[in-house]
């Protein structure tokens, strides 16, 4: 029984040794390589982490939710820089110009009803069609990219609102904007899945369909609202980013979807479904983020981090195979 | 960064430790860069830079580069303004969305550098000094490589060109496409300019939209290439097809690629650009503010034309 504990503790605790460990290597490392005078684990610099992790972390939040449920979504990067537009564009509309700031406010709203949208058509045609998620997203990703294109050509979509960037730099207790959302949406899907039936039938339906379907949930409309969730994110991360910024690139957000999974899956999310858990999640975007800032830190190059990521991940995924097996082949704790 | 520059940091970090007087006097001066790796030309840049700064005692750089990521260069710049450099130079990824960083940067009170491809105009206010080649007179000299040329060869009036541009987006490509869409019609207004389509300053994309290109045009007299990584692109589709004979092929950035193929003949001109002197004038603006000295606010350096014609002035670039 005592082995039971240790092990469920070394798999969900492993992130954040790993955390620990990378906050104690470079704050060591950084005081011989750094050019810069300031400690590593100085308060604003760890503030500033939050910050930065915010559109991935948002975005990987969501797909922790859809791989739960067993499905996957790759259209997020596309979805993100879609919504994006809507926002900056909007606001060039001439209804929308004579509203002078008030605008703002819309402009989110008409983002992130973008992005609910593009979420509700993924999800209806899985549910409808039965295709694989994989592959109904892969369509997405290239079908919602194309729309990025068609909307304002290969150009950036440009529109500078100091209000709005003003907005996007205000702090409480120093922490900007971007970090607070992404906070709220931490608290919020965290208490989704572990206190409400949504988040009960999300583990249910992962860990086997027929079952969940024999028990009565309603599968289909259930993971119609996982894809409007994560759609929803993907435009809040854009809204959250965006309006700090103020431009967007047309290729903006791509590989984010595999950024979101790949802090997803550290976060000891399983990629088959049933198993997984929103802080595991928030573990893993900070582990990737503390890697970039802590790599730059100690003036390493900038192309190690996806070398170091890629093993970890390998790394994650072999310890994941080890504990779940059973009799001889156990791992010996 | 390479080991070397980092055994070399290492031990400075060492002395300053050891003699605080000499660490009042070194200079901290970051950079975030576009995309190192991407090109030949970005990768050169970055060599010539950290060889420009080991060369001087008194200075000390973070070598940071953005992969094209725009969010990840607003991070890298925060952290820049985080580890309180003297200086920052960026290669921007996007000449807009930088804007709001930069400005944090200048109400930090840290001197910004733009290098190689400038910022938009909102963002002037924030920014000391733009180190970097002329874009928009760079399209234009190529327009008129292009139709000196035409003239040259008497089908000024009936040629057809199509036109290869960069990554999607990035100001240099915008500029240079404006800089040659403006000037053409100027200088030889019966040429055509069918279609335009993004190489992404990648070679095997170039190659990729020549292919298409030559599929769907019969008659192509002229292919003007954002730089001469993807004119090359562009002239291997042609080579292929058999059809390079009849085309004028003109870039910018005059890569060692493409100076190979002016030589054999088979591409006609470019606009030379070296990265070595663009990574050292962005060193030399920075160090030049922080000395106080009157820099101007846009710092260019000149990129003559080149042509099969008047290539033996010129070196073979490095890169």
């Amino acid at each position: 029984m005592q082995n039971e504990t240790l092990k469920r503790l070394i798999k969900n605790g492993a992130i954040w040794a790993f955390i620990v460990i990378q906050l104690v290597f470079f704050e060591v490392a950084g005081r011989w390589w750094s050019l810069s005078d300031s400690a590593f684990m100085d308060l604003d610099n760890m503030l500033l982490l939050l910050k930065q992790s915010a559109p991935i972390g948002i975005i990987a939040i969501g797909m922790t939710v859809v791989m739960i449920n067993g499905n996957i979504d790759l259209s997020v990067g596309a979805t993100y820089a879609l919504a994006g537009i809507v926002m900056l564009d909007s606001m060039n509309w001439p209804f929308m110009e004579a509203m002078g700031d008030a605008a703002i406010p819309l402009a989110w709203l008409f983002a992130l009803f973008t992005g609910a949208i593009l979420g509700l058509i993924n999800g209806v045609i899985v549910w409808k069609t039965g295709v694989d998620a994989f592959i109904v997203t892969l369509g997405a990703m290239l079908g919602y990219r194309g729309l990025v294109f068609m909307y304002n050509g290969e150009n950036p979509t440009y529109h500078l609102n100091w209000t709005m960037v003003d907005f996007a730099e205000a702090d409480i207790l120093g922490l900007q904007t971007p970090a607070l959302v992404f906070i709220a949406v931490v608290l919020i899907v965290w208490l989704m899945m572990t206190r409400t039936v949504h988040g009960r039938n999300a583990y249910a339906i992962g860990d086997n369909r027929e079952a969940a379907v024999n028990a009565g949930i309603r599968v289909g409309p259930h993971i119609v609202v996982n894809f409007v969730l994560i759609g929803f994110l993907a435009a809040l991360s854009a809204v959250a980013f965006y309006s700090g910024s103020g431009s967007v690139n047309p290729n903006d957000g791509m590989l984010f979807e595999l950024w979101a999974i790949t802090a997803v899956v550290l976060g000891g999310t399983k990629l088959a479904g049933g198993r997984g858990s929103i802080i595991g999640t928030l573990g893993g975007v900070i582990a990737i983020q503390l890697l970039r800032k802590g790599l730059g830190h100690i003036g390493a190059d900038t192309e190690t981090v996806n070398l170091v990521i890629g093993t970890i991940l390998i790394a994650v995924l072999f310890l994941d195979r080890q504990l779940n097996r059973k009799g001889a082949e156990e791992l010996k704790v | 960064m390479t080991r070397m520059t980092k055994l070399s940091l290492a031990c400075s970090t060492a002395l300053v430790a050891m003699g605080g007087a000499v660490a009042a006097q070194t200079i901290t001066i970051g950079i975030t860069q576009n995309n190192v790796g991407v090109d030949s030309y970005q990768t050169t840049y970055e060599q010539a830079f950290i060889a420009a700064a080991e060369a001087n005692p008194d200075v000390e750089v973070v070598v940071l580069d953005a992969g094209g990521d725009v969010a990840r260069q607003i991070a890298q710049i925060q952290d820049l303004i985080q580890q309180e450099v003297d200086a920052m130079i960026i290669w921007p990824t996007n000449g807009q969305a930088v804007i709001p960083a930069v400005r944090e940067a200048y109400q930090a009170g840290i001197p910004v550098i733009i290098t190689n491809s400038n910022i938009a105009e909102d963002g002037f206010d924030f920014v000391r000094s733009f180190s970097g080649p002329d874009n928009i007179t760079q399209g234009a000299r190529a327009a008129e490589i292009m139709c000196e040329r035409f003239t040259d060869m008497g089908i000024q009036d009936e040629a057809q060109i199509v036109q290869i541009t960069g990554q999607p987006g990035y100001t240099t490509a915008i500029e240079r496409a404006e800089g040659f869409e403006q000037r053409l019609p100027e200088v030889c207004p019966n040429v055509t300019l069918m279609e335009s389509q993004p190489g992404n300053w990648n070679r095997e994309d170039a190659q990729r939209v020549m292919e298409a290109f030559l599929v769907q045009y019969d008659d192509i007299d002229g292919v003007y290439s954002g730089d001469d990584n993807m004119g090359v692109g562009a002239l291997n589709a042609a080579l292929a097809a058999g059809r390079a004979e009849d085309i004028t092929f003109v870039g910018a950035t005059n890569f060692a690629v493409g100076y190979d193929a002016m030589e054999r003949g088979e591409y006609w001109g470019s606009i030379y650009q070296s990265p070595v002197d663009d990574a050292e004038a962005a060193l030399q603006t920075a160090l030049d503010i922080l000395a106080g000295e009157d820099v101007p606010f846009l710092n260019y350096f000149d990129t003559p034309k080149i042509t099969q014609e008047n290539m033996g002035e010129f070196d073979r670039p490095v890169f």
